[in-house]
């Protein structure tokens, strides 16, 4: 294996790049008719829908980062038990998709839901409560993580500089705590909006008579096969996402200066210990709430009329060809996970480990430019940009819509993993004869292992729970078993949803298991 | 003093390096023997890190020659000179033993695969670092790494061994130890060795000629003995004596300290 192999691979991947991310998007540009842009951004229901997005993804960021950063708060900063697996089972509703989110709260909530009937209450959920409450459930695990890093990482030592100065405990939070925070804070309500402003999944069953610009897209481009429309809604879509995207960027451009020196130390305090549990466990049954309904009602006759056992509804759904999509479903997203990792690893090598010249950037740009795409518009770049070719229609496309649509996160891990090697490692092994395909599988793989596990980790499970940039290209036979959700859900099978969601989740958990055994297993070998 | 032509390893010829529109070398000829221990002296930026990477391949110069054993090297790819480099920290494979280290390279070199666990096993005996040979390079501490860095190195058998400031990322103590070091090995192995380096005190120490750089010039090539008592110029009388005086001066004082006390 010579550096000829290495050379085919840099092309293979910068020719990949601009087929599936730059000529799609092109393609989304071309595709908008001049006369139809005045027509529909003037129109008054586009104002409305504009309005409906900003005022419910405001509400439910604003909300959503502020739980979280409690949460973040209570796990990293007092002396609680069981932080390790709270902090696993927080993240819990990643594992499956946002829709499933909204079928949830209409089981809980709806007019007929469990706690509706329970306890005698009635949300009015349909409109702006049930997209608000759907879209924090599902976003606040991701503010969770990011905002847990900026914990994680903080040096005490400034801490201790304030207690010298005699700074209180609450001036030490509003001079040092927060001003840390800030600029993750910003990135962390950027993705947080942006996750929810293009999710149409939980709006769909929940959103009622309040219309969002996701689900308008959806539903003129699945419905009306008006792409003209999707393309211009799917270009407003992308102008938050692109905001972030530029300030990420130059958020990594400034570096990260942080040196921790201490790790945080946790002193007594009881009363913040007893608050810290109280909201860990509510945080927690939250989240088990709707886990528990969808458990329900895969196995009860007929909901809320004969609650008795039975397996009828997971026969039914099996009947209505479930066994056959979760097939897909695994297949998706084992492929993407493989595919996906060797790309986006390889990609990640080329930059991390080579000269930088012209077209190291440009690939490290267009991979990062997967960030400012939100799913459902990538999807609607691909219908555009690949309708009548053979990849169309294919389990081939939804994999390759996977894998840029992930793209730029792993790709991140990656490049910060292999870049923290020696930085004479390729000029020792070019003078030794040991081509640049050699340094990578004998030196950088092998010592990269638990990096490339998570991100055949977190391929696998976005694959499993996405529904966004799939919507547009799967067909009755290469649809993944997540979009059987808003199909069912139209077909009034409220049990079915309830038993996929379910399944997606039991899936994800069984393969996060063996990823962590797998790991742990490395790590045993390594001591 | 003299270099026999029959004693030559190397041999440059005037090497020039543009870069950017300046002159990062300017056109510089010099010869090394065989076995000879050469320090490349001079402050960042004096061109002298540029020109090893020219020597062994990694850059490629504007113009001029290089020669070993009298053959023009200077378009072969670097793994085809004859040469080795060390680096600081040592890119050692960090996945690797100590033995897999020194044997990676041998056993995807076509002539020397059927030998390379023997070849990995002589070298490392030689170095003394046999009993280590089943550790990671982050079990060793930074003497070792040094010493598996030389022996991966020395195991390809190459006519001259670059070395780019291995000695400064070490502490004080390490590099008083590894400066004896490097030099029993380049004496026991014959070894000709080019040495690039910013400190006037390792170069005193180690070379058997000192080549003083300045701004892509060579400003003076000697022995250390002939540079302390003849500096070229004033350039090395400032750079090199001045530095060394100034140590010795405050040596003094601070032995007369102690006496004094």
């Amino acid at each position: 294996m010579n550096n000829r192999t290495y050379k085919g691979l840099r092309l293979f991947i910068v020719v990949f790049l601009f087929v599936s991310v730059v000529f799609p998007l092109i393609s989304l540009l071309l595709n908008i008719e001049f006369a139809d842009f005045g027509k529909v951004l003037s129109s008054p229901q586009f104002s409305d829908m504009m309005f409906n997005s900003i005022v419910a993804t405001g509400a439910s960021t604003i909300i959503s980062v502020t739980i979280a950063f409690i949460l973040a708060w209570c796990v990293n900063r007092s002396n609680i038990k069981f932080k390790a697996i709270l902090a696993v089972l927080f993240t819990l509703p990643m594992l499956i998709p946002s829709i499933s989110h909204g079928m949830g709260l209409v089981l809980l909530l709806g007019s007929n839901g469990l706690l509706t009937n329970l306890l005698g209450i009635n949300i009015e959920l349909y409109g702006f409560t049930g997209i608000i409450l759907g879209s924090i459930l599902y976003s606040f695990p991701v503010a969770f993580l990011m905002l847990t890093d900026i914990f994680k990482y903080e040096d005490y030592t400034t801490y201790e500089a304030a207690q010298v100065l005699g700074l209180t405990k609450k001036q030490q939070f509003t001079t040092i705590t927060l001003p840390n925070m800030r600029k993750t804070m910003i990135s962390v309500i950027f993705a947080v909006f942006t996750m929810i402003f293009t999710d149409y999944g939980v709006p769909l069953v929940v959103g009622g008579t309040v219309m969002t610009l996701p689900v308008y897209m959806y539903r003129e481009v699945i419905g009306l096969l008006n792409f003209s429309t999707g393309a211009i809604i799917g270009l407003v879509l992308l102008i938050p996402a692109f905001v972030a995207f530029i300030i990420d960027l130059k958020a990594e451009e400034n570096g990260n200066t942080s040196t921790i020196t201490k790790g945080y130390i946790i002193t007594k305090n009881k009363a913040r210990d007893v608050f810290s549990s109280i909201y860990c466990i509510v945080v927690l049954v939250i989240i088990s709430l709707p886990i528990l309904a969808f458990a329900l009602l895969s196995v009860v006759k007929q909901y809320p009329i004969d609650m008795s056992f039975s397996l009828e509804n997971i026969a039914q759904a099996f009947d209505l060809g479930v066994g056959m999509y979760l097939q897909n479903s695994l297949a998706i997203s084992l492929v993407t996970a493989l595919v996906g990792l060797c790309t986006i690893y390889f990609t990640a090598y080329i930059n991390a480990r080579s000269k930088k010249t012209f077209t190291n950037g440009m690939i490290h740009l267009i991979s990062m430019l997967s960030l400012a795409v939100p799913g459902v518009v990538l999807g609607l770049c691909y219908v555009l940009f690949f309708k009548g070719t053979f990849i169309y229609g294919t389990l081939a496309i939804i994999v390759l819509v996977n894998t840029i649509h992930f793209f730029a996160s792993p790709y991140l891990l990656a490049y910060n993993s292999l870049s923290k090697f020696n930085k004479n490692m390729e000029d020792i092994s070019e003078t030794m004869g040991i081509s640049k395909m050699r340094m990578l599988l004998d030196v950088y793989v092998p010592c990269t292992r638990e990096t490339i596990i998570e991100i055949f980790s977190y391929l696998f499970v976005n694959a499993m729970v996405t529904i966004s940039a799939v919507s547009f290209l799967a067909n009755f036979k290469n649809m993944p078993i997540a979009l059987m959700i808003p199909q069912f859900d139209s077909q009034s099978l409220i049990e079915a949803t309830a038993f996929i969601s379910l399944l997606i989740l039991f899936v994800n958990i069984t393969v996060k298991l063996a990823i962590y055994l797998l790991k742990r297993h490395i790590a045993k070998q390594e001591v | 003093m003299e270099i026999l032509k029959d004693d030559i390893k190397l041999s440059v010829r005037g090497l020039y390096k543009k870069y950017d529109g300046k002159d990062v070398l300017n056109r510089i000829s010099f010869d090394v023997k065989q076995g000879e221990f050469l320090s490349v002296l001079g402050p960042s930026g004096c061109g002298k890190t540029t020109l090893l990477r020219i020597l062994i391949g990694l850059e490629t110069q504007t113009d001029g020659e290089i020669l070993i054993d009298g053959k023009d090297v200077s378009k072969l790819k670097p793994n085809e000179r004859g040469m080795g480099i060390i680096f600081q920290n040592y890119a050692l494979f960090p996945n690797m033993t100590v033995f897999e280290n020194v044997e990676y390279a041998l056993k995807l070199n076509k002539e020397l695969k059927f030998q390379s666990k023997a070849i990995a096993e002589r070298t490392l005996e030689q170095i003394g670092m046999m009993e280590h040979k089943d550790k990671k390079p982050n079990q060793l501490s930074g003497g070792q790494q040094q010493r598996v860095a030389i022996a991966r190195t020395l195991a390809l058998n190459p006519k001259v061994i670059l070395l780019d400031e291995p000695i400064s990322a070490l502490d004080v103590t390490n590099r008083e130890i590894m400066k004896k070091e490097l030099k029993d090995i380049q004496k026991k192995f014959n070894s000709t060795m080019i040495f690039i380096t910013h400190e006037q005190e390792e170069a005193f120490y180690l070379a058997d000629r000192i080549m003083v750089m300045s701004e892509g010039n060579i400003e003076q090539l000697d022995t250390p003995k002939n540079i302390y008592d003849n500096p070229a110029n004033k350039y090395v009388e400032d750079f090199v004596l001045a530095h060394l005086d100034q140590k010795l001066e405050s040596l003094l004082k601070c032995t007369g300290k102690i006496a004094h006390e």
